[in-house]
């Protein structure tokens, strides 16, 4: 393993070490912090639970997700090729994605119901705004003189979008995917908070309800985890795409 | 002990106390968590505040609004709030199972304040007609009131779809569900307004023996200890407060309305009827407002014993302390 | 002014979809209200929103100054001490994988109902993304040019705030930008945490009463504060970042 994930291991268990050092010298109770180990304990004790919702959160935020990176990536690219849309469309998408997704909720739970469809559209959502304005802002990155050079080669649009706009903005677009990984998985789970079958939000929800504090962070612990994985695929992903960086 | 007033001091006080001014000199500082956002079901309590009434019993009070996630037992046992309202008596029962050192000296809703909604035309008439059908239900308590009740009624879980309640009953509404649960204050006024009260059958839990007290008022084990006359000024306030916005309701809504005036007046209004009615119901009738009537509260701890919502008994005598409502006058109580 | 222009035409067309929607497919009000019922509601209790409004501003605008600042602390600190970042950045990640409203209560255990709580919520929300752009930025600054500054005989901080910094700045905008737009996401999760006035307490009286008309009156608040927001973020970049390539 390189030098950078010994460091990172060696922070990661410090800031674990604390947490526990504190929970248990002030022994503090669990409603208001629960000691790592019990966390951990009481994750494994309910794993039958966890594992499932667990699944089906991740199945949620990775639909959404890939839902929401082609429409953002999508829409990004439309108003680069055509420029007279942006004008009037993008005050619009702005002012959508300046109200926060979670107000959105009871109206998407409204019309999508209480299932997997109302999930995948709340993380598409956020993931969607943030590649799209990653994108875009990726999209308009590149020098306006490289642009008029190539133009007056007799380059289309197209050509230009895809020699020269596309590669200045992978790098913005792969960081916008990035962020979103996180993102896309705690929509999910709050969104479930609010209304669903299963999943980890309505472990969350329910624990919270019957006062098991230790449930609540062992949910989140499995949230945590998934999250990382997710994350760190896409970094991984990033890296061999965008490799001549 | 240490260790709670650490945290207590650091909540409300704080790094970042809640600025007020210094010059209640001789009150006692005291903070009230509800359960749920300002509304008209908490209108006794505005109304005191308002009046003047936990000043004349010493009290400097701030009301602090609850929230989704937030639970006001937590909120209390460490010592961040000095009284809650809680959810009620299963909320009471789940902390003491987990040790939270909280104790309940008052109940609101000395009835199940939610109900089971059908629509008229349906053919659900008895209990017995809910098999096979698709309901929707809180997964918080509600779903094992009707468990209980459905039981009595001889049918099982599997016979029929339980699913939980999302925020909305436009699904009820919409005809997509059969049986919905609702608030006799709050979800019932949508439902009432939306499809209109003839077009509602209603089943209540208290009529098939099932009484859930809700809507209690709790405080740290500390607080009960070390001031007692405090809890019992609280109290006597409150009772006030909510006497006096039951006898005249505009008051009352209007307390609720100077702070979150964005509420729409006639659910307001509907809210603070349904939920007086809630309160002066059953041991209240006799002994006054926020009642502790020890026998509902056992029979609602042996039924969710019984389903093992609850793993082990709970000390009923410690988790529900009625000295300090016996200990006001009758006239202090209202009757 | 052009822009302006076309600002007001986007909202009218936008306007005028709503509208024709609700008429032409008689769309029952609890799924989407006329305009004028909104607006009619904004006009019943115009103080009570406008309250709502500025208190929420406050909270997100704390939380941004806080998390801008913080994060662009933490990129440069992170830049000049490898060792450091490779020891908290993964810390950092995972704290961003914890959902707020799991430890809401924490917040308001230590802050009580203060604005403080909500902005720390903000700023939790927004630290990160600027941290993450602001290293890349730097990271990003040809090798060469800094050898060249070195050779003229320019000091770090000197390197840094001529160079890197300057050169960062496109990539920290693009976080600032999304900053903007979560430090209004934090503020109002933030207020979900029990309080009395603010566009997120609005929101959740209205879902939760199933007001709808009251719901789209707080979701247009927010629109025109998070708005608002990001065009000014977007402004102060456009004035420093005159390089950045704009169409």
């Amino acid at each position: 393993m390189s030098r950078s994930t010994w460091r990172g291991i060696i922070g990661t268990l410090l800031v674990l070490a604390a947490w526990e050092g504190a929970a248990r010298g002030f022994q503090l109770p669990a409603y208001t912090l629960p000691a790592v180990s019990d966390i951990l304990a009481a994750a494994w004790r309910t794993r039958a639970a966890l594992i499932p919702a667990g699944w089906l959160t991740m199945l949620e935020a990775l639909s959404g997700y890939a839902v929401g990176s082609l429409l953002g990536i999508g829409f990004a690219v439309l108003m680069a090729v055509v420029t007279p849309l942006r004008g009037p469309l993008l005050p619009v998408l702005m002012a959508i994605n300046s109200v926060p997704v979670a107000a959105y909720s009871p109206l998407v739970l409204l019309w999508f119901g209480i299932g997997v469809a109302s999930k995948v559209v709340m993380v598409a959502l956020a993931v969607g705004f943030t590649v799209f304005l990653s994108a875009l802002a990726g999209f308009d990155r590149v020098d306006r003189r490289s642009v008029d050079l190539m133009r007056s080669f007799g380059a289309g649009r197209a050509a230009i979008l895809w020699r020269l706009r596309l590669p200045a903005a992978l790098p913005l677009i792969a960081t916008g995917m990035r962020v979103s990984t996180v993102r896309s998985l705690i929509v999910a789970i709050v969104t479930e908070m609010l209304g669903a079958y299963g999943g980890l939000g309505w472990i969350i929800y329910q624990a919270v309800v019957q006062i098991d504090f230790v449930q609540v962070w062992s949910a989140i612990l499995v949230a945590s985890c998934i999250s990382l994985a997710f994350f760190g695929l896409v970094g991984a992903i990033e890296r061999r795409v965008i490799f001549w960086r | 002990m240490q260790r709670r007033a650490l945290l207590g001091t650091l909540g409300a006080t704080g790094l970042f106390p809640a600025i007020r001014p210094a010059g209640a000199q001789g009150l006692q500082r005291a903070t009230l968590r509800l359960k749920w956002l300002a509304q008209t079901q908490f209108a006794g309590f505005y109304l005191a505040l308002q009046r003047g009434y936990y000043r004349e019993a010493g009290i400097d009070l701030t009301i602090n609004p609850g929230g989704p996630n937030l639970l006001t037992e937590n909120l209390v046992a460490t010592g961040a709030d000095t009284f809650g309202l809680s959810g009620g008596t299963d909320s009471v029962f789940a902390a003491r199972e987990r040790n939270l050192p909280i104790q309940c000296v008052g109940i609101a809703h000395q009835q199940t304040p939610f109900v089971f909604v059908v629509r008229n035309n349906s053919p659900i008439r008895t209990l017995q007609d809910f098999r096979g059908k698709t309901i929707t239900t809180w997964f918080t308590g509600a779903n094992y009131v009707l468990l209980g009740m459905l039981a009595q009624a001889g049918l099982r879980q599997g016979e029929f779809t339980m699913q939980p309640q999302q925020v909305s009953v436009t699904p009820f509404v919409d005809g997509q569900i059969d049986v919905v649960t609702a608030t006799r204050y709050n979800e019932f006024y949508t439902l009432m307004t939306r499809m209109g009260r003839d077009n509602l059958r209603v089943f209540v839990p208290d009529d098939f023996g099932i009484t859930f007290p809700r809507d209690t008022l709790i405080v740290s084990e500390q607080t009960a200890r070390d001031k007692p006359e405090m809890v019992k000024g609280f109290l006597r306030a409150s009772i006030r407060g909510w006497r006096e916005a039951l006898a005249d309701k505009k008051a009352g809504v209007d307390a609720v309305m100077a702070v979150a005036p964005t509420l729409n007046r006639e659910h307001q209004e509907f809210m603070l009827e349904e939920a007086g009615k809630l309160m002066v119901a059953g041991a209240a009738a006799q002994n006054g407002m926020f009642w502790i009537n020890q026998d509902a509260v056992k029979a609602a701890h042996d039924f969710l014993l019984r389903y093992e919502v609850i793993k082990s008994a709970v000390n009923l005598p410690a988790a529900y302390n009625n000295s300090f409502m016996e200990s006001l006058t009758a006239a202090e109580r209202g009757v | 002014m052009k822009a302006v222009l076309r600002l007001v035409l986007g909202l009218l067309i936008a306007a005028a979809v709503w509208q024709g929607a609700v008429l032409a497919f008689g769309i029952r009000p609890h799924i989407l209200p006329r305009l004028e019922m909104i607006w009619g509601a904004v006009l019943q209790a115009p103080h009570a929103y406008w309250q709502g409004f500025l208190r929420t501003l406050i909270e997100t605008l704390i939380g941004f100054a806080m998390g801008a600042f913080i994060g662009v602390l933490n990129g440069v600190v992170f830049f000049r001490l490898p060792a450091l970042r490779d020891m908290l950045l993964p810390i950092f990640v995972v704290s961003q994988t914890i959902p707020v409203i799991a430890f809401g209560a924490l917040v308001v255990l230590w802050f009580g109902n203060t604005l403080m709580a909500k902005a720390i919520i903000a700023f939790y929300l927004t630290f990160f993304p600027v941290t993450v752009n602001t290293l890349l930025g730097l990271n990003s600054v040809d090798p060469r040019q800094v050898d060249l500054l070195r050779s003229f005989g320019a000091k770090g901080p000197q390197i840094l705030f001529r160079l890197q910094l300057p050169m960062a700045l496109p990539q920290i905008f693009v976080a600032l930008r999304l900053a903007a737009s979560l430090s209004l996401v934090g503020a109002i999760v933030g207020e979900w945490f029990g309080d009395t006035t603010g566009l997120g307490v609005m929101l959740l009286q209205a879902m939760y009463n199933e007001n709808v008309v009251a719901l789209w009156a707080a979701i247009f608040c927010c629109a025109i504060l998070g708005t608002g927001f990001y065009a000014l973020v977007a402004w102060v970049e456009r004035r420093l970042v005159f390089w950045g390539a704009e169409q």
